[in-house]
């Protein structure tokens, strides 16, 4: 060896700066190259900000550890495509803070799920899975149905995704409220709504307050809709 | 100093064993060390590890029988499962190590702990905090949503000072020693104590939506994000699981088996190789998913070359019971600790395999992933923590020896018996649920619907848990055996200086 | 040494448990409440077992010095 491995163990400075190059190399080769090249998020059509009702869906799904149980990554093979819908692309969670691509399915992957099942479905599975899958492992979520949603900061929330680099407007920060309060009335002209998040799932409501329920299937539906994989070259997916 | 003495001193340097002991015994009373934070530590890295079984057994019965989350928010999988990760992982692996590092520290420096008791406190107590607040919060609904980093921005920010008085109180003690040579177990601890920083305070860099709510935002989204979570979570395994751990392994084995380490060369070999190799292996748990290919592929080749720094770490462990192998028959707290380096050969096999990705393809998302965690946290760090707390409970109470060594070996056994029906469980569903994803008719269709191979696993999922409750009944009978030995009556000779003078000359380790 | 770490320990809990009592007093959420409330108990109780351990060691340096006179 070039160098006497005992100056290193006769000081203890010497050792942990060594230490530290020796950590710091492979977390920077892999993690600096993937802010920088351009590439790795693919340029696609269609995904916008979560809608204020969808982003506190998304922190009731993240804060109820569903990621435990449930991916929303699906991978590029052949039975889960078929299974699942088409593999999901780096762009689909470019405004997921956290991203909640799991890693263990003791449920199915969910990162297609809007759009599969109605509302009703939704609701009545949530606040009792085994009525509508007996086999199913998961949780009663009814106590869900019961919590009022507290969305009284909800600008804030807004905001604080742009600054960490989802691009709400000004507008849409503005509105916030009453964008939230739009999809969760069913009776409420949606018409701005859907110009500032198109295809945004307006869900039962009810007349009364906006609860965690309607929050999460608010969520559900959104999940893998944004991209029209009709109108998406081939080009345009490459990493 | 006799000739002699100056001589053996030498041989012993770096590893400071002998002349530590004798220190000990001539002021046993006074305390040269400060052993009550070490006897601190100890108690709640037992009570932890009871606390992280039990949870476990119950998440195991919840997956077996849903009806047990009964509706109840804080009963739910979803919230219990990061309070089982967290006290098996930070509250019993975390104060384990808290414990045998400011032991060994102290002793391999022939140094007191730095800062004094109040700083030793403060990591005590503070840690404890930490882990009470973390795992209150899960039940309350409060969680980053981040595998392995599920508190909230205030707690990994008061998690952040106690680890600084942490590295305060060890490097310190490591700068003021007495040895030349820094002793192996603790370059393991320092990296340990290093790499867990920059991780915790890479991976949690949040916005918090005010500083008067829980609620936060990463500061990563979607594709980066899951790297840098599988950067920090591989190595939550890799520095928190495997590193420090192997520390303890570089003590406590020679001091148990009474050999010096098999090989000074591969150790050196071995360390700074496992460190540089681990950091690269986290885009393992991302394959065939939307991180681009080279970081995969990047992941997997170091991941499958960190079979041999591991491999090194073994063969350094077990072979150091060379001419001592007879003590396997009459220590039991021996054969947990050997036994653990014999698991973490076998998981550290099984992980390369696991990362390649045709394999990958088909353990990812299944419970193969979940017996493979188990295979290293239960055979390997539980079994090594439980080697260690055996060996030093006597000690650091005063006690000529254990209340029972039958019932360590029952002990033994069952956690054993325990850990292969839980491993084995969980090859079978996870290989399962893996075929039968991917299984197509004799039409070209997908042969099963999610549902029927959830349906199919159940039997499975029953005898992992069951292997779990033996886990536990385990762990009851060492804590059994704790109190027992802690009430039975002190001893007036030091057992160390008995053990040590067993210890044969030129344990060394340094000075080659 | 004990007396220097006592001194740097104690002013960081001071400085921790106002930073609880502040969170706690703005809290928006139970959260914060809990934890904030919890924090500054932490401190105070921590904060009276270095006061106690201070004087536990004068008093046992008065004995050990009375004994020698």
């Amino acid at each position: 060896m070039f160098i006497r491995h005992e100056t290193i163990e006769k000081n203890a400075v010497l050792m942990l700066v060594l230490t530290a190059i020796t950590i710091a190399i492979g977390g920077i080769i892999e993690i600096v190259p993937l802010f920088t090249i351009e590439t790795t998020v693919e340029h696609v059509k269609g995904v916008r900000p979560y809608a204020p009702l969808e982003l506190m869906g998304r922190n009731i799904y993240v804060r109820e550890g569903c990621y435990l149980c449930h991916s929303q990554q699906i991978r590029a093979l052949k039975d889960e495509v078929e299974r699942y819908g088409h593999y999901s692309l780096a762009a689909e969670s470019m405004y997921d803070h956290p991203f909640q691509w799991g890693s263990k399915r003791i449920g199915p992957d969910l990162a297609r799920v809007g759009g599969k099942y109605s509302n009703d479905w939704h609701y009545a599975h949530l606040i009792n899975p085994q009525a509508l899958v007996p086999e199913s492992l998961m949780p009663k979520y009814a106590f869900l149905a019961q919590t009022p949603l507290n969305y009284d900061i909800i600008e804030e929330h807004l905001r604080k995704n742009r600054g960490v680099g989802v691009p709400y407007t000004d507008e849409q920060i503005a509105n916030a409220r009453k964008d939230l309060e739009a999809q969760a009335d069913p009776a409420a002209d949606n018409e701005a709504l859907l110009k500032r998040y198109p295809k945004a799932v307006t869900v039962a409501g009810n007349g009364r307050a906006p609860t965690e329920l309607d929050a999460l299937v608010a969520y559900l539906q959104v999940l893998g809709t944004m991209v029209d994989f009709a109108d998406t070259s081939t080009e345009q997916l490459q990493q | 100093m006799s000739g002699s003495a100056a001589m053996s001193d030498i041989a012993l340097a770096g590893i400071g064993l002998g002349r530590a002991a004798a220190a000990e015994h001539v002021s046993a009373r006074a305390e040269v060390y400060n052993m009550d934070v070490v006897r601190k530590f100890l108690i709640a890295s037992v009570f932890w590890a009871v606390v992280a079984f039990l949870v476990g057994v119950y998440l195991a019965l919840e997956l077996s029988w849903p009806s047990l989350n009964f509706g109840l928010s804080f009963l739910n999988f979803g919230r219990l499962r990061p309070v089982h990760t967290s006290a098996a992982i930070f509250a019993f692996g975390g104060s384990a190590l808290f414990a045998k590092s400011f032991y060994v520290v102290q002793r391999t420096c022939r140094a007191r702990l730095f800062g004094g008791e109040a700083l030793a406190n403060f990591v005590f107590w503070g840690y404890q905090f930490f882990i009470v607040m973390a795992a209150l919060s899960y039940v309350m609904g409060y969680s980053q949503g981040q595998e392995y980093a599920e508190p909230e921005w205030h707690i990994d920010l008061f998690l952040t000072v106690v680890w600084v008085a942490y590295g305060v109180a060890y490097i310190g003690t490591v700068l003021k020693r007495e040895e030349p040579h820094i002793y192996v177990a603790n370059w393991f601890y320092m990296t340990f104590i290093l790499t867990i920083a920059v991780l915790h305070i890479g991976n949690n860099i949040a916005l918090p939506v005010s500083i008067y709510a829980a609620k936060s935002y990463s500061a990563y989204a979607g594709v980066q994000n899951a790297l840098i979570q599988w950067w920090y979570g591989h190595n939550a395994v890799g520095f928190f699981l495997t590193v420090p751990f192997l520390g303890m392994m570089y003590y406590f084995i020679p001091k148990q088996a009474g050999r010096p380490i098999y090989s000074y060369r591969l150790s050196i070999v071995h360390f700074w190789s496992l460190t540089f190799m681990y950091i690269w292996a986290g885009p393992h748990h991302l394959h065939y998913t939307a991180l681009p290919d080279w970081t995969q592929t990047l992941g997997a080749v170091f991941s499958v070359m960190l079979w041999m720094p591991s491999w090194g770490g073994m063969i350094n462990g077990l072979m150091t019971l060379s001419g001592a192998w007879d003590k396997l028959r009459t220590d039991p707290a021996l054969r947990f600790s050997v036994a653990a380096v014999g698991f973490y050969g076998m998981s550290t096999f099984e992980g390369p395999m696991m990362s390649i990705r045709e394999v990958n393809a088909l353990a990812h998302y299944t419970d193969w992933v979940i017996g493979h965690v188990h295979s290293g946290a239960l055979g390997w760090v539980a079994f090594i923590s439980f080697g260690a707390t055996y060996y030093l409970v006597p000690l650091l109470w005063n006690r000529a020896r254990l209340y029972s060594t039958r019932l360590v070996s029952w002990h033994f056994w069952i956690a054993t018996l325990g850990i292969v029906f839980y491993i084995t469980s969980m090859w079978v569903a996870g290989i399962m649920e893996g075929l039968m994803w991917r299984a197509y008719d004799q039409f070209g269709f997908l042969q099963y619907s999610f549902a029927e191979a959830v349906n199919a696993v159940h039997p499975y999922f029953v005898i992992r848990m069951l292997g779990g409750v033996l886990f536990l009944i385990g762990a009851l009978i060492m804590v059994y055996n704790l109190i027992m030995t802690v009430y039975s009556p002190t001893t007036e000779v030091s057992v160390t200086e008995r053990r040590d003078a067993a210890l044969p000359a030129g344990a060394a380790l340094a000075g080659e | 040494m004990e007396e220097v770490s006592e001194v740097v320990v104690g002013l960081l809990m001071l400085v921790l448990g106002f930073l609880g009592l502040v969170m706690a007093s703005g809290a928006l959420d139970n959260e914060i409440y809990i934890f904030g409330l919890s924090l500054a108990g932490f401190a105070l109780v921590f904060e009276l077992g270095l006061i106690r351990r201070h004087f536990d060691r004068k008093d046992a340096a008065r004995v050990r010095v009375g004994r020698h006179v």
